[in-house]
């Protein structure tokens, strides 16, 4: 073992003495350095034009710090190349992969995580859907993508924001929020408003087969418009008479208040740096004059009644 | 050779026949599209007599000699613009009145601001169309008016009726909804499931253009894809476009509503339906319909897909009255007064209405209560002589709006004579 040891390469000797070296050798250079620029700085109160100095000292403030970081330097290295320090700095180097590598495997894990999430809610999507019936696909797509917003992407936007602008940042963060569940609304919305055009033209296809086949297809082109018509009127009709329609109107309209309440209060902020006055200031000055007129109105109205 | 059951050969020759007349329609459209078009609203001469805030009352200037001893306060919407009753001369139920001798005062709502989102039922109804009502009875000397509701000004009236009925001699409603509790009409089932508050705490009042956006969704493949193919269908017919042009503007010229007006709106009728069972509570005080002693004529549409007769027909079981009148007209809920077969029956029916019920003192007919369901055209109004005093009273204080008369003071406001205007 100790024959090993005397002729293997110690890295502790070898460190403390490169510190050593470096400390000796780069030390009274930068020190020269320092001492040669001070010089210059002095003659320049000799001799006008060639150099110059901001105070009565002779010195800079600038040459004051570099000889002290120097002087730091000096010490840091002549510290470090003590054989403890080495030991300390070793160690450390032999932890640096193991933190990295740990550092990697959390983020990766994270994203694995995010990702398999993402994955499995989407590998549901064929799960809750039937065969050969597009509009739950469509259905479920939308509600889909609400859900993995809702459990996955929108925490991040519910991040707790910290420090002097947190309250801000918070309020644009709540109107981002907003604006994807109002997006996500309206395009169930629409999607549901798309479906009698789908279904007219299927009834369509159907009434004019069966037309061709009896031989009573009218001539009249505006005829077939009429009967397009009427069938995507009654189609309309159907719909809007649904449960899913009306929660899905209700839940619209909603979502869109909602996100232009979280709007406003983050453009308030924005407002209240300029120099005019915020809806809600605006708003509570007509509900004081509101609240005045009525009193008057009712003073008016009792002094009138009084003989 | 097999006839063939598809006639290819006539549709293609139809088709072939509709390009050429769309071609030529085009080249017509342009002319009258580059023209000059009369699409005006509310041609009828009048002058603001009264206005408090944004709220006007219009007096409408006689045609011929005032033949009733009671004049007429019609009470429009906050949805849309009481122009819809002027539309234009030949088609106007104002036009009809003064024809048939009706001394008329409109209130005209204005356009509420962001200011208004904090007025609510009691502001309007205790506070603007009392106000009114109390000017028109200074000005002719008079205890009682006659009042007519429009839609929602209808549920103003009702609710305004059973808070003053010393004030109110006879009530007209039509296209009223007084019964909410029904799922015959669209609104009646969406406003159900509507969080009005959320809407109105963030939109303040509610903006009219999600207002004609919900009225639009009422019947899309009628108000937003046919009515439309109608238009280019008809584009190179000038009357035509002037009148399809001018309901736009109706259409479309649409106030916003009183934040809070919308949230009692929804909450006490949609939602709670309080009118009909007398739980509803205006200013403090509660609404009692059997309060409504005067005489009630209720009219309303068969195919009114916004206030469907279910939501109308109630009231006058409900009302204190025993001289009331249903009429349910075979039409929807503008075609009552748009249409001119419709105006034919719907306002000289009014005007006989009210001459039998205009001379001072009790009622000359006895207690009776009538429904009628879709009525032919009734016979033109032929009012007895005119009655001299009231006409002769309204001289002193009216000049033509036209020619710029001299101003009118109205208790707590200055009236203001002016010509017609929209905004």
């Amino acid at each position: 073992m100790n024959g090993s040891k005397e002729n293997s390469f110690d890295m502790n000797e070898a460190i403390s003495a490169w510190m050593k070296f470096t400390a000796d050798v780069w030390g009274p250079m930068v020190s020269q350095m320092v001492n040669q620029t001070t010089d210059f700085w002095s003659e320049g109160t000799d001799k006008p034009g060639k150099g110059f100095r901001s105070d009565r000292s002779g010195t800079t403030k600038s040459q004051a710090a570099m000889s002290a970081a120097l002087n730091n330097w000096q010490a840091m290295a002549t510290a470090l190349s003590s054989s403890e320090s080495v030991d300390a700095l070793l160690k450390g180097s032999g932890a640096m992969p193991e933190m990295l590598l740990k550092l990697g495997q959390t983020s990766y894990s994270g994203s694995l995580q995010l990702q398999q999430k993402i994955i499995e809610r989407i590998s549901r999507l064929g799960e809750s859907t039937e065969a050969y019936k597009f509009e739950d696909i469509d259905e479920n797509i939308f509600r889909m993508w609400t859900d993995i917003y809702e459990n996955e992407f929108r925490q991040f936007l519910h991040v707790p924001q910290l420090g002097l602008l947190r309250a801000y940042q918070e309020k644009v963060s709540v109107a981002a929020d907003k604006y994807a569940l109002f997006q996500a609304s309206l395009s169930e919305f629409l999607r549901l408003l798309a479906m009698p055009f789908h279904r007219s033209m299927q009834v369509m296809q159907e009434k004019l087969t069966e037309m061709a086949e009896q031989g009573t297809l009218p001539d009249d082109t505006k005829e077939y418009y009429t009967l397009w018509i009427k069938v995507l009127e009654g189609h309309f009709m159907t719909l809007f008479q649904n449960p899913e329609y009306v929660e899905t109107l209700s839940r619209t309209i909603n979502d869109l208040a909602e996100f232009v309440a979280a709007r406003d209060a983050a453009l308030e902020d924005i407002i209240g740096l300029l120099p005019v006055a915020r809806k809600s200031e605006v708003d509570e000055l007509s509900e004081d004059i509101y609240e005045l007129k009525k009193r008057l109105r009712r003073l008016e109205r009792k002094s009138q009644e009084q003989p | 050779m097999p006839h063939s059951k598809i006639p290819v050969d006539l549709i293609l020759s139809k088709l072939a026949e509709d390009t050429e007349k769309a071609h030529t329609r085009a080249q017509k459209a342009s002319d009258v599209l580059l023209g000059e078009l009369k699409t005006e609203l509310a041609q009828t001469p009048y002058e603001v007599v009264f206005q408090e805030d944004r709220v006007k009352l219009k007096h409408y200037l006689p045609r011929t000699e005032i033949k009733y001893n009671t004049p007429l306060l019609v009470t429009y919407a906050l949805i849309n613009r009481e122009t819809m009753l002027d539309l234009q001369p030949g088609r106007s139920v104002v036009e009809r009145f003064l024809n048939a001798g009706i001394d008329l005062y409109m209130i005209d709502w204005g356009y509420p601001s962001r200011k208004d989102r904090f007025m609510g039922f009691e502001d309007h109804i205790d506070g603007y169309i009392n106000s009114v009502v109390d000017y028109i009875r200074a000005t002719h000397k008079l205890e009682k008016i006659n009042l007519m509701g429009i839609c929602m000004g209808g549920t103003f009236s009702v609710i305004y009726s059973a808070l003053y009925p010393e004030k109110i001699k006879n009530l007209i409603t039509t296209v009223t909804p007084t019964n909410f509790d029904t799922d015959k009409g669209l609104l009646h089932v969406w406003m159900k499931s509507i969080n009005v508050d959320r809407v109105v705490d963030t939109f303040g009042n509610l903006p009219a253009d999600i207002m004609n956006l919900g009225f639009l969704l009422l019947n899309p493949a009628r108000l937003m894809i046919d009515k439309y193919i109608g238009f280019m269908e008809n584009m190179d017919n000038k009357t035509f476009v002037e009148n399809f042009v001018r309901m736009e503007k109706w259409i479309f010229d649409s106030p916003d509503l009183p934040g809070e007006v919308f949230r009692t709106f929804i909450k006490d009728c949609y939602q709670g339906n309080k009118l009909l069972q007398n739980k509803m509570v205006v200013g403090g005080r509660q609404v009692n319909l059997k309060n409504l002693t005067m005489p009630v004529l209720n009219i309303y549409g068969k195919y009114d897909h916004l206030v469907p007769p279910e939501a109308c027909d109630q009231l006058v079981n409900k009302v204190g009255s025993k001289d009331t009148e249903d009429i349910c007209l075979n039409t929807g809920h503008i075609g009552i007064y748009v249409s001119s077969k419709y105006q034919e029956e719907f306002a000289p029916k009014i005007a006989n209405w009210l001459k039998e019920r205009d001379q001072i003192g009790p009622p000359p007919t006895a207690a009776k209560r009538r429904k009628t369901t879709a009525r032919k055209p009734a016979a033109q109004a032929k009012p007895k002589a005119a009655a001299s005093q009231p006409a002769a009273r309204r001289k002193t204080a009216r000049t033509a709006a036209k020619t710029g008369g001299k101003k009118t003071t109205a208790r707590r406001t200055t009236a203001k004579t002016e010509k017609k205007t929209n905004k």
